[in-house]
């Protein structure tokens, strides 16, 4: 047995039993007893214990009654019912509703009431530490995000500052004076920005709660090409959007989206295409948006294509961070959204997804 | 409310003095405003605004107010400037100007009824322009 006392707390109306039981176990455990429902429950809140034992035939309120009457007030202790009389169907209530760990039969057996009480604290003690160590990982959990989260700021703050300092020289005319040196610290502060960006948007779609905004895809669609195409303005959009229904998403987990996919689209060009073109068909029905983001670029080797979602993924030949098709995968994930790919010469690479409507009429 | 915003005088305030040298070199190029008063702290900001309440000519008409900072960060100077004497603030824009990408930062920006607009690091010369040509 443990070093830690046990608390039991034993519940009968005769008087007999009550003294029986606290002769049989006080050596063992710490016993209290009560003579009613309502002395019990008098006790539960004035100590804490770990195991209650309650007869079934008791004037006024069965066993399993007062079992069910404290189910939400006192969760945690195991409960163990001592029945008279083997009536099936009071045990089967018994089992369905009153969260019971055990029944004995009485008269009990001292030995075999003995090892139920003690299997019943070990089953107590599970239970807590189980619970106690959810809510040690919950904790390190949270932390470890907000930790990243940040780090992330605080790195990104000086970054900014450097990219700041960039457009000074442009804008002083001094970008070409020194060779290519500052367009080799402009790319490099850009791919710093870029993985700092990445990990704030999955950290954030760790953490997020969902939320449940209106979205107008026109709008949201437009705003993402602007952002997008901001360095790189040769590619040619053709954009049909078919809204008819009000829409009701994640907008911060559906920006991610399609912010990610419209992104590659645009960055995963042939360099010798003379007409680089992307296709985003979106269609929102009652139920979902179908969303279809198509373009003619270098396209997704075959044996690829089952591996583009997972984590730091990339293909020899392209500098990706092996990061954004993840997120999009994960931040559909926490939405119960859903992508398929395919990539040909002729058609191009196409990337449908399914998003539910979460509109609530 | 405000539309255009008159250029005489901006205030900048920013606990990071890389910032701070940055903005004022990219306003100062882009001839945005007369005249360019730095703070490196919101407290800074607070007294120069007290300090000059009766004095219109030396107020800004807008300032770049940067989110976070030590002691008192951006949303905590907008709490404190709301009790300032409608005098000072009758007159004055507020943008803020932040490297922030958090969700909660940007709605709350967007909320506060003295911020017209949210800018990013780095300052654009574009958007300051429009800025201070249409208020938004």
């Amino acid at each position: 047995m443990n070093v830690q006392t046990v608390r039991v707390l034993y519940i009968d109306d005769e008087e007999n039993n009550l003294l029986a039981f606290k002769a049989s176990f006080r050596r063992q455990y710490e016993i209290y007893t009560a003579i009613s429902a309502v002395d019990g429950l008098k006790i539960l809140q004035s100590v804490s214990v770990q195991v209650i034992i309650a007869d079934q035939k008791m004037p006024g309120i069965t066993g399993v009654e007062f079992f069910k009457s404290i189910s939400e007030t006192f969760p945690d202790p195991i409960r163990i019912l001592l029945t008279g009389y083997t009536d099936i169907e009071s045990l089967a209530d018994a089992i369905n509703h009153g969260d019971i760990y055990r029944y004995i039969t009485k008269p009990w057996n001292d030995l075999e009431l003995h090892n139920s009480i003690k299997n019943a604290y070990d089953a107590y003690k599970a239970k807590i530490d189980l619970r106690n160590k959810v809510a040690e990982l919950e904790k390190t959990n949270d932390e470890l995000n907000r930790f990243i989260y940040s780090i992330s700021h605080e790195l990104r703050a000086p970054l900014v500052s450097v990219i700041g300092i960039l457009n000074l020289v442009k804008m002083e005319n001094l970008y070409h004076s020194s060779g290519e040196y500052w367009g080799l610290i402009e790319t490099c502060s850009n791919k710093l920005d870029y993985y700092i960006q990445k990990t704030l948007q999955y950290y954030k779609n760790n953490k997020t709660v969902s939320d449940k905004t209106a979205i107008n895809f026109e709008k949201l669609i437009s705003e993402l090409i602007d952002v997008y195409s901001y360095s790189d303005r040769d590619t040619h959009f053709s954009i049909n959007i078919d809204q008819q229904e009000q829409f009701v998403g994640d907008s911060f987990r559906i920006e991610v989206i399609l912010g990610n996919l419209i992104s590659n689209a645009i960055k995963y060009q042939r360099d010798n295409e003379t007409y680089k073109k992307v296709s985003i068909d979106v269609k929102v029905n009652f139920q979902d948006a179908v969303i279809s983001i198509n373009d003619n670029g270098i396209g997704i080797l075959n044996e690829h294509l089952e591996k583009i979602f997972t984590q730091f993924f990339k293909s020899n030949n392209h500098h990706g961070s092996g990061l954004g098709l993840f997120i999009v995968k994960e931040a559909l994930n926490k939405i119960n959204g859903t992508i398929k790919v395919s990539s040909n010469e002729t058609d191009g690479t196409t990337f449908k997804i399914n998003i539910p409507n979460a509109q609530p009429n | 409310m405000h539309n255009q915003i008159n250029n005489n005088m901006v205030m900048l305030i920013d606990d990071n003095e890389v910032d701070l040298k940055i903005n004022t070199k990219i306003i100062s190029i882009t001839r945005s405003f007369e005249r360019i008063h730095q703070c490196n702290s919101a407290e800074d900001a607070l007294s120069y605004l007290n300090k000059n309440a009766n004095n219109p000519s030396d107020l800004p008409s807008l300032i770049l107010l940067d989110i976070q900072m030590p002691d008192m960060n951006g949303f905590e100077f907008l709490e404190a400037y709301k009790s300032l004497p409608k005098s000072v603030t009758g007159h004055i824009s507020i943008a803020m100007l932040s490297s922030t990408l958090d969700f909660g930062d940007i709605q709350k920006a967007e909320a506060n009824v003295f911020v017209i607009k949210l800018l990013k690091k780095p300052l654009n010369p574009v958007e300051l322009k429009k800025l201070l040509t249409t208020g938004s």
